[in-house]
């Protein structure tokens, strides 16, 4: 008998443990001394906060990188940093499914879905009772980012302080490969035809680079996320700034899709004529982002089409190498010579990228504290500047400078991970890339004019001097005023029609592009057909209808 | 304990020798009480993880909302399901589904059926071993880095493309995954290479079970290695295979995920999307719990309708069966 007994409770353990595993999803935070001194001025009890972001980076805790050591001493705060692998649309999805949401999350292009499902928590008390450095920050801005209920649920990154233009270009433009304009003696080259010319060109010369075929232009459309990557030149070659799947009139401000139209047609019609000459690289549908970046810096890829953030690591790692030919430079490429290029950005707010704490953050008021003491002046020229006569020395006229050795180490991105720019220099309360700080000198390292200057190689000074500009910017017109930009920061709701038509004309793209493109230049017409026939199908009307609403709203001053 | 039970029951009880019904039932019970015990955390495992959540099919009739209480989720009655028996693209996936999971189907099982029985037939014991063990490596390696071997192999550049140039079978490199048209092939490969080795394993544990005098009976009487495959080996193997083509029948809609995401692009979406992938973009990505819900019910539903009728048709061939 008295094994049955054993049997009995040993069972009954097992089917305890068993309840407990199901049940215990709803884990409830740890009350924890951290909560409850929470009221207490200044508090520095350690604490670790988990942090979310949908970008790429490699996972880290804030603390074991110098500038997150700084900040933990200040507060006591350490924060877990996680970043999404593959698809973030899908981690989105079963986030929110699930409830299961870290203390902070940054949520680049699936904010819409979270702030739809309640992942964020109303900040606008803990800035009124805990925030002065968020108020001076973000005061004039506050309107053009609370939510439809009149709350704000995340600050932006974009809240500039000032403002100093960009020498470089971090957006997006046609990159050629600085041996090609070399070769053929620095030439001017304006309009696509003579982008895809010189190329062809040069590869007729060079078929081979390494012993392996030189590729003449390489799409980075094979990674769904990223296929505006490819579909997003037809956009700027037409001499528009990057306002995402529309178009906007400068007089009429009426927006207009433009895919499927003549602006893509023109566009893609040439990559077909380019693929047909064997210059482009048949891999572009196949690649991940992790063997495109490693194309880029293996020195065959003569031309890309890209924005500069999504291949930093790329160029960063050729400029790092020093290996200067093969690196990339930016032209303002556009389909005529009489359009006007408008690749820079208009002076803008980025309204829909930012950080939220979410609601199941164990401890709000420790991480707006957090924050509000990220946004004093001397922090936030920690996060860009780091530690003087560190990573910068100031000369004599007061000028942040930094010391050959100090800027190759800033642009290694090694380096740029253990120190901790590459975590906090963006990605948290911030002022705007185009701030200025209190004592004149730039917030962006990049835009300080002296640091530019010095940052370019002698390969950037011969291409500068060949087409006379100071700055790689000089070589691309100023943005005209657009005081609704950008339009890819508009808000389309979860499952409205707006949404459905983002989705369905996406993989029409993804289906019919690759097509269009790869295939002979006989079929061009019957496809292209085809396709606009089934993106005629889908309602670009109501899209369209809506973003020219909020287009109009935003040039009134309702954000 | 030698008490005789049937003093218990009224007078006109059946003897208590052979009990039935009811009374056989609680005696077993009482018998094998301890073995009974020990499946009750098993089956309350069942309830909790594939039971329970059934309630969630409930959204596939609602516009649900996440973040909102049950009663404050809209109704919408079957709005979801005539949402996608309208969408063309749905046939198309589902078109896929069946395919490739038939390819699989049939693919895995040949393979591992006759890896299997090559493998008995080795009489190198180290030499067997180390067939097996590289056969079935690929199983543990995860499906992104799986993707990723393959489409380095099948790149203009990768081996394949260089191997075939060599032999001059071809003149110009293949963009193998470029075309739609090879997509599921490439899949069934993959696959095969992937799990062949697993699945064999399997089928050698049903082949010991097979009595060796029966092979050497079959010696004696002068049968040839064929011959013996034929008729011991293949007979002995018969059970084994019957069961796991129902079971598998069973899941013939779940043809995988993981392959057809990593491996898919913009230029085979035509023929790699499937219905896991459908769900996910339209349930995940855009947010539409609802809709996903109701093509995963679908989904469950048919698998539910083919498991059935295999095991039926089995039971009236005379084969073995599930149930």
């Amino acid at each position: 008998m008295i094994n049955h007994k054993k049997i009995a409770a040993v069972s009954l353990s097992v089917l305890l443990a068993a309840t407990a595993v199901g049940c215990s999803s709803d884990k409830q935070p740890e009350a924890g001394t951290a909560q409850e001194s929470a009221g207490a001025a200044d508090d520095k009890t350690p604490v670790t906060f988990t942090y979310f972001s949908f970008s790429k980076e490699k996972d880290v805790n804030s603390n074991e990188t110098v500038i997150g050591k700084e900040l933990e001493k200040q507060t006591g705060v350490n924060f877990k940093m996680e970043f999404a692998v593959g698809d973030s649309k899908t981690k989105s999805g079963v986030m929110i499914a699930s409830g299961d949401y870290a203390d902070v999350i940054v949520p680049e292009g699936e904010i819409d879905k979270l702030l739809d499902a309640g992942a964020f928590i109303p900040l606008d008390e803990l800035i009124e009772k805990y925030g002065p450095n968020i108020k001076r920050v973000y005061g004039p801005y506050m309107d053009k980012f609370r939510q439809e209920d009149g709350k704000i649920y995340h600050l932006p990154f974009s809240a500039n302080q000032g403002y100093i233009t960009d020498p470089g270009i971090s957006q997006g433009a046609f990159w050629i490969q600085r041996s090609v304009l070399k070769e053929f003696g620095y030439p001017t080259i304006k309009t696509l035809d003579e982008y895809f010319d010189l190329i062809k060109k040069y590869k007729e010369k060079y078929p081979q680079v390494d012993g392996k075929d030189t590729i003449g232009f390489a799409a980075f459309a094979g990674v769904k996320d990223n296929f505006f990557a490819l579909t997003n030149a037809s956009m700027h070659l037409a001499g528009y700034p990057n306002d995402g799947g529309v178009i906007v009139d400068m007089k009429t401000h009426e927006a207009k899709v433009y895919s499927a139209g003549e602006y893509e047609k023109r566009w893609i019609k040439k990559l077909n004529e380019v693929n047909a000459q064997g210059l482009f690289d048949p891999e572009s549908f196949t690649v991940n982002k992790d063997q495109y970046l490693a194309k880029l810096t293996s020195g065959r890829v003569l031309g890309y089409f890209g924005y500069n953030w999504l291949v930093g690591d790329a160029t960063n790692n050729l400029k790092k190498a020093g290996v200067d030919e093969k690196r990339y430079a930016p032209l303002p490429i556009v389909f005529d010579k009489d359009i006007k290029d408008q690749y820079l950005d208009p002076p803008a707010f980025v309204n829909n990228r930012g950080i939220g704490i979410s609601v199941k953050a164990k401890d709000p008021v420790r991480i707006i504290k957090f924050f509000d003491n990220l946004l004093k002046e001397e922090n936030q020229i920690l996060v860009q500047w780091g530690i003087k006569d560190q990573t910068y020395t100031v000369n004599e006229k007061g000028r942040y400078v930094l010391t050959p050795e100090m800027l190759k180490k800033r642009n290694d991105p090694e380096f740029k991970r253990s120190f901790g720019f590459q975590y906090f220099e963006y990605s948290w309360p911030r002022y705007g890339n185009n701030s200025i700080l209190k004592d004149g000198n730039s917030y962006g390292v990049g835009n300080q004019p002296e640091v530019a200057e010095m940052d370019y190689t002698e390969g950037d000074r011969k291409i500068l001097q060949a087409y006379g500009a100071k700055t790689f910017a000089d070589m691309f017109s100023k943005p005209d005023d657009r005081p609704w930009y950008p339009a890819w920061s508009i808000n389309l709701g979860q499952g409205t029609p707006e949404q459905i038509f983002g989705q369905k004309s996406q993989d029409l793209q993804l289906k019919y592009l690759p097509k269009l493109i790869m295939g002979s230049p006989d079929a061009f017409d019957g496809t292209w057909k085809e396709y606009t026939t089934e993106f005629g199908k889908l309602d670009s009307k109501t899209y369209e209808e809506t973003i020219t609403k909020v287009v109009k709203n935003r040039i009134a001053g309702k954000w | 304990m030698e008490k005789p039970i049937e003093n218990v029951f009224p007078a006109g009880a059946r003897p208590a020798s052979s009990p039935t019904g009811l009374r056989l039932f609680f005696k077993k019970l009482a018998q094998q009480k301890a073995l009974v015990f020990m499946s009750v955390p098993f089956l309350l495992w069942l309830i909790i993880f594939k039971y329970l959540p059934l309630w969630g099919w409930v959204t596939a009739f609602q516009k649900y909302r996440p973040a909102k209480s049950f009663a404050d989720q809209q109704w919408v009655g079957w709005l979801n399901f005539e949402m996608i028996f309208k969408d063309a693209a749905f046939y198309q996936v589902l078109r896929n589904t069946l395919v490739q999971s038939s390819i699989k189907l049939i693919l895995g099982f040949v393979t591992a059926i006759a890896l299997a029985i090559l493998l008995n037939e080795l009489r190198s014991l180290l030499f067997k071993r180390v067939v097996q063990t590289i056969s079935y490596l690929p199983h543990f390696v995860s499906w992104v880095v799986a993707a990723s071997i393959i489409s380095t192999t099948l790149a203009p550049e990768g081996i394949v493309n260089v191997l075939l140039l060599k032999l001059g079978w071809i003149s110009t490199p293949v963009l193998w995954l470029g075309k739609g048209e090879y997509f599921w092939g490439i899949l069934g490969a993959s696959e095969v290479w992937k799990d062949v080795g697993w699945n064999t394993i399997i089928y050698l544990a049903a082949i010991t079970t097979i009595d060796p005098s029966q092979y050497e009976a079959a010696e004696i009487d002068g049968a040839n290695r064929f011959q013996r495959i034929w008729h011991i080996t293949m007979p002995g193997l018969k059970p084994v295979i019957v069961i796991l083509l129902i079971l598998n029948i069973g899941n013939i809609l779940e043809s995988g995920f993981e392959p057809q995401y990593l491996l898919g692009n913009g230029m085979t979406v035509d023929y790699s999307d499937n219905l896991d992938i459908y769900v996910l973009k339209w349930g995940l990505n855009l947010g539409n719990y609802s809709l996903a819900t109701a093509a995963g019910m679908f989904k469950t539903v048919v698998s539910f309708i083919l498991l059935i009728s295999a095991n039926s048709i089995s039971k009236r061939l005379g084969g073995s069966r599930l149930y």
